[in-house]
């Protein structure tokens, strides 16, 4: 399998997420779930098709290693090239890294002020220019994360960044959600969002539900892709 | 003579340069009656400390070798085994921190976490090895301890805390307050050697009250008994704390913290007591072998005496009887007159005499058990072997050694060079794997080649001081790869026919990528198209093929030769023939199966102040570059790249330049990639042009 048949087979097909080259506005997305579901698993996935189709993609990692969030992306390409069986495998893993960059912060040091610097700087030197970001571990329990939110939308508009993904952690025993059912702690920024994404456990399978949708999306709100528990690759349902 | 192993301690020295680690051992062989007098590492009286023994450490404030030294601490036998920083000495890192069970890790009260303590740090940490901290020159000006263990939570991301607090600071610093027993303790005579404890001076109390209850509330959940007793504000005894800082430090989950002048005599018996304490006993760590049965599959060694013999050379000496290898004892038992066996060269030994590293002197030993470290007398071994009985066939350390990714062309200036440079370079391929040396047929050079530009100076410079070989050194050349990335078939024939007897071989198959391992073959022959005597000579012709390849004449690997078929004739056909039947097919099928030259990459680690960012991740970029990601802490950025060797010489100075000195960077070799196509035209051509 080549790399445009990786792209064109990939289950998130379905979310329109090739559409995010300006035709269908820019786009803001979220993945949501309790602990250890598989949220990093996800938002690795969506980068890595992104990256598939030639962006450039930022992934920022707050409160994890570089080298841990770099194994997320060797073990997902290991498991895809088992599935898939990819041609000239290491060509292709070589070609899409160059369009990856993993910035790391510590918890109390990330804020989208200084993310903007430092990616401006990137930019600048002509070392790396993002098409895409994808932030793992924004805290969206902190009180200032709604104006954090506007800075980066605005930030995505003024430089042209096609889209944005967010994980966040939701909890059992918080049943607070907002009017289309995004969980607690987002339920009052789901304005923000264009698509987000619930990982669901049902019965014995791991539900990817789509809770919000943007006009391209050709899964209906509401019914779901599957999730791999073995894997945690996404697949079709 | 065996040991009860609850009193031994095999511990590591490690800190940034300049922290005051020789300093800090000089102390300790002088409070352990090692040495009976006290000299400084740059001394009036020009003897210089007794761990110096290697000039070169000292100027490039590296530890080079994993020297040992031994010493007794009340009733306690403490091997020390420095361990060396530098990434450059990947397979010394390796083996020392095999041989050693805990740690301490030294810091410089006003220089705090520096890049070789994160080096270090995180050395550690792959190798699961508790450890404790000493902040060192706390008589300096700008000494601040606290800070220092602030950058151990956030730089290192250690659970450490203070075990003691300072009395007086800098040029006042009068000795320290022992926060587990609530005393104060002072350092008198003429080097420090009589501890006076008295009671905590009343400035202190409160300060001192504050940070036990911090200490306790850290330690707390390591143990029920302490937690129980705090609980229930009952007395907590000095007992309690300790066990519970020690099962905290074994699990790897806490690190305490002790404070002191190694310079100034202060604070330097309390060390001691803690790696006593707080530091694990051989049996109280894991230990990995790698089974070579089973395709190096890991498992736990026992420690256990009576179970089948596995030991380690971590060390080899050059001494008046011959070599002396230092050896760690993983399990089993090792009799004096016992014939061992070297797993990787499956050579059986006998162990005439065998002797254990007293303070002073040698002591002749019968037997040594599990966990000790003991030096053993004219075994032939290289250092990294393991040595076993003979009933289990294992490895301490892996076979895998990396290979050279750097070489460099070395002339002795004269005869008398010649013959030391012979010695030195025999002696050193065998303490270092890593280090390897031939002679290029083509030019008559001798090379050496090793793991970074470092590595190579280091045993120049020893060459030159150790051996009084006086060397004129070529450039640095990075070791290129030549590789297929197609199957290929051959068939090709070797005839010559000049009088006499004949030359007739010929040999068909196809060569193909191997993507694990460097070399392999395959004889798929049927009929017998080819003798069975001469399926050795094509595998040797192939093997000879692989030296050097036709692109730019490096060694050639991943390559799997398979042959199926061929032909012979009764008379002319030999081994001479079909070794060249094979290196023409060889020929013939690595021009159709698509080479490449590969380069090594390195995986560069540059430290820095966060303002500097931007221009350290340019400078990776100008350099082929690809930044993996970069980790902020504070104030100061870890930029991870990978970058082709050849792009890094001479990367220090640009770097300082850029940065104002700030930054600093750590570089490993990560694995071998192909060259940009413009590259690899060039060294195509610059070989074509020396061939001429």
């Amino acid at each position: 399998m080549g790399k445009e048949d990786l792209v064109s087979s990939n289950p998130l097909r379905a979310l329109g997420l090739e559409k995010e080259d300006g035709t269908d506005g820019r786009r803001v997305g979220l993945v949501m779930a309790r602990a250890g579901l598989g949220k990093t698993a996800i938002l690795v996935q969506i980068a890595m098709d992104s990256m598939l189709r030639d962006n450039k993609v930022l992934h920022v990692a707050i409160g994890e290693g570089v080298d841990k969030t770099r194994i997320w992306y060797d073990d997902i390409l290991g498991l895809m090239n088992e599935e898939q069986k990819i041609d000239d495998f290491q060509q292709v893993v070589d070609e899409i890294m160059q369009n990856r960059m993993i910035m790391t912060f510590k918890e109390n040091s990330f804020s989208a002020a200084t993310l903007e610097e430092r990616m401006e700087d990137l930019a600048q030197q002509g070392v790396f220019k993002a098409d895409c970001l994808v932030i793992d571990g924004f805290d969206f329990t902190d009180t200032d994360s709604a104006s954090a939110l506007g800075e980066l939308k605005n930030f995505m508009e003024k430089n042209g960044l096609k889209m944005i993904w967010f994980s966040a952690l939701c909890h059992r025993d918080d049943d607070r959600v907002s009017v289309n059912g995004i969980p607690a702690p987002c339920h009052e920024v789901d304005e923000v969002f264009d698509t987000v994404l619930l990982i669901s456990p049902e019965e014995n399978d791991m539900k990817l539900k789509t809770l919000k949708c943007s006009a391209a999306c050709s899964v209906d709100a509401g019914k779901s892709l599957l999730l791999d528990p073995a894997t945690m690759l996404i697949k079709r349902a | 003579m065996s040991v009860d192993l609850s009193n031994v301690r095999n511990i590591g020295i490690s800190a940034h340069i300049d922290s005051g680690k020789t300093t800090l051992t000089e102390r300790i062989l002088f409070y352990t009656d090692r040495i009976h007098a006290i000299h400084d590492v740059r001394g009036k009286d020009g003897v210089g400390a007794k761990m110096d023994s290697m000039e070169l450490e000292r100027e490039r404030g590296i530890t080079i070798q994993s020297a040992a030294t031994y010493c007794n601490w009340k009733g306690n036998a403490i091997n020390i085994i420095d361990t060396p920083g530098h990434v450059d000495f990947t397979v010394e890192v390796e083996r020392a921190l095999r041989v050693l069970d805990g740690a301490v890790l030294i810091l410089c009260s006003v220089g705090g976490v520096q890049s070789q303590s994160i080096t270090v740090n995180r050395q550690m940490d792959r190798y699961n090895v508790p450890r404790i901290s000493f902040i060192n020159k706390c008589d300096r000006t700008g000494a601040n301890p606290e800070r220092v263990t602030g950058q151990l939570q956030d730089k290192l991301g250690l659970n450490a805390h203070m075990l003691q607090i300072p009395i007086g600071l800098e040029s006042d610093l009068d000795g320290v307050v022992d926060l587990v027993a609530m005393k104060a303790l002072y350092f008198d005579g003429e080097n420090g050697e009589t501890i006076r404890e008295e009671e905590i001076p009343a400035d202190l109390k409160d300060a001192a009250d504050e940070k036990r209850e911090e200490l306790l509330d850290a330690v707390s959940m390591f143990s029920d008994e302490l937690m129980e007793a705090m609980l229930e504000e009952t007395e907590i005894t000095t007992d309690m704390v300790k066990a519970a800082v020690r099962a905290g430090t074994l699990a790897l989950e806490f690190s305490p913290v002790f404070i002191g002048s190694a310079y100034k005599n202060k604070a330097v018996q309390p060390l001691l007591d803690a790696v006593e304490y707080y530091l694990p006993c051989p049996t109280d760590v894991e230990n990995i072998g790698l089974d070579l049965e089973k395709g190096e599959e890991e498992f736990a060694v026992s420690n256990d005496s009576e179970d089948p013999l596995i030991m380690l050379a971590f060390k080899l000496e050059d001494g008046r009887y011959g070599q002396l290898t230092y050896v760690r004892t993983y399990q089993g038992t090792l009799n004096k007159g016992d014939t061992i066996f070297n797993t990787r060269t499956g050579k059986k030994v006998k162990v005439g005499r065998l002797v254990r590293m007293h303070s002073d002197e040698m002591e002749e030993i019968d037997s040594c058990g599990a966990g000790d470290i003991v030096a053993l007398f004219g075994v032939d071994c290289a250092s990294g072997d393991t040595f076993t009985d003979g009933k289990i066939t294992c490895s301490m350390s892996s076979m895998h050694i990396p290979e050279p990714v750097i070489s460099l062309a070395v002339i002795p200036s004269d005869n008398k060079a010649q013959v030391n440079m012979s010695k030195a370079l025999n002696r050193f391929t065998k303490e270092d794997p890593t280090f390897k040396t031939f002679v290029d047929h083509e030019t008559g050079e001798t090379i050496i080649s090793g793991m970074g530009e470092l590595h190579l100076e280091v045993y120049i410079e020893r060459m030159k001081r150790e051996y009084n070989a006086e060397v004129e050194v070529g450039a640095p050349q990075v070791a290129y790869r030549e590789t297929i990335s197609q199957r290929a078939d051959f068939n090709y024939t070797h005839k010559k026919q000049t009088g006499g007897s004949g030359q007739y071989g010929r040999v068909a198959g196809y060569m193909e990528p191997l993507t694990e391992g460097e070399y392999e073959f395959e004889d798929k022959i049927v009929g017998g198209s080819i003798p069975r005597e001469f399926i050795s000579s094509c595998d040797k012709g192939f093997k000879k093929s692989l030296e050097k390849g036709t692109l730019c004449g490096s060694p050639v690997t991943g390559v799997r030769c398979v042959i199926n078929d061929g032909a012979f004739h009764a008379v002319d056909s030999s081994d001479v023939a079909f070794q060249l039947a094979a290196v023409g097919a060889f020929k013939e099928g690595y021009m159709k199966a698509k080479p490449a030259i590969m380069e090594p990459i390195m995986k560069v680690a540059v430290e820095g102040p966060s303002e500097f960012q931007g221009a350290v991740m340019g400078s990776i970029n100008q350099r082929r570059g690809m930044i993996i990601g970069t980790t902020e802490e504070g104030n100061y950025t870890v930029v991870e790249a990978e970058v082709p060797l050849s792009e890094m010489f001479g990367y220090s100075t640009t770097l300082r330049s850029l940065t104002q000195g700030k930054a600093e960077f750590t570089m490993e070799f990560s694995s071998f990639k192909p060259v940009p196509k413009s590259i690899s035209e060039e060294l195509v051509k610059k070989y074509q042009a020396e061939k001429k």
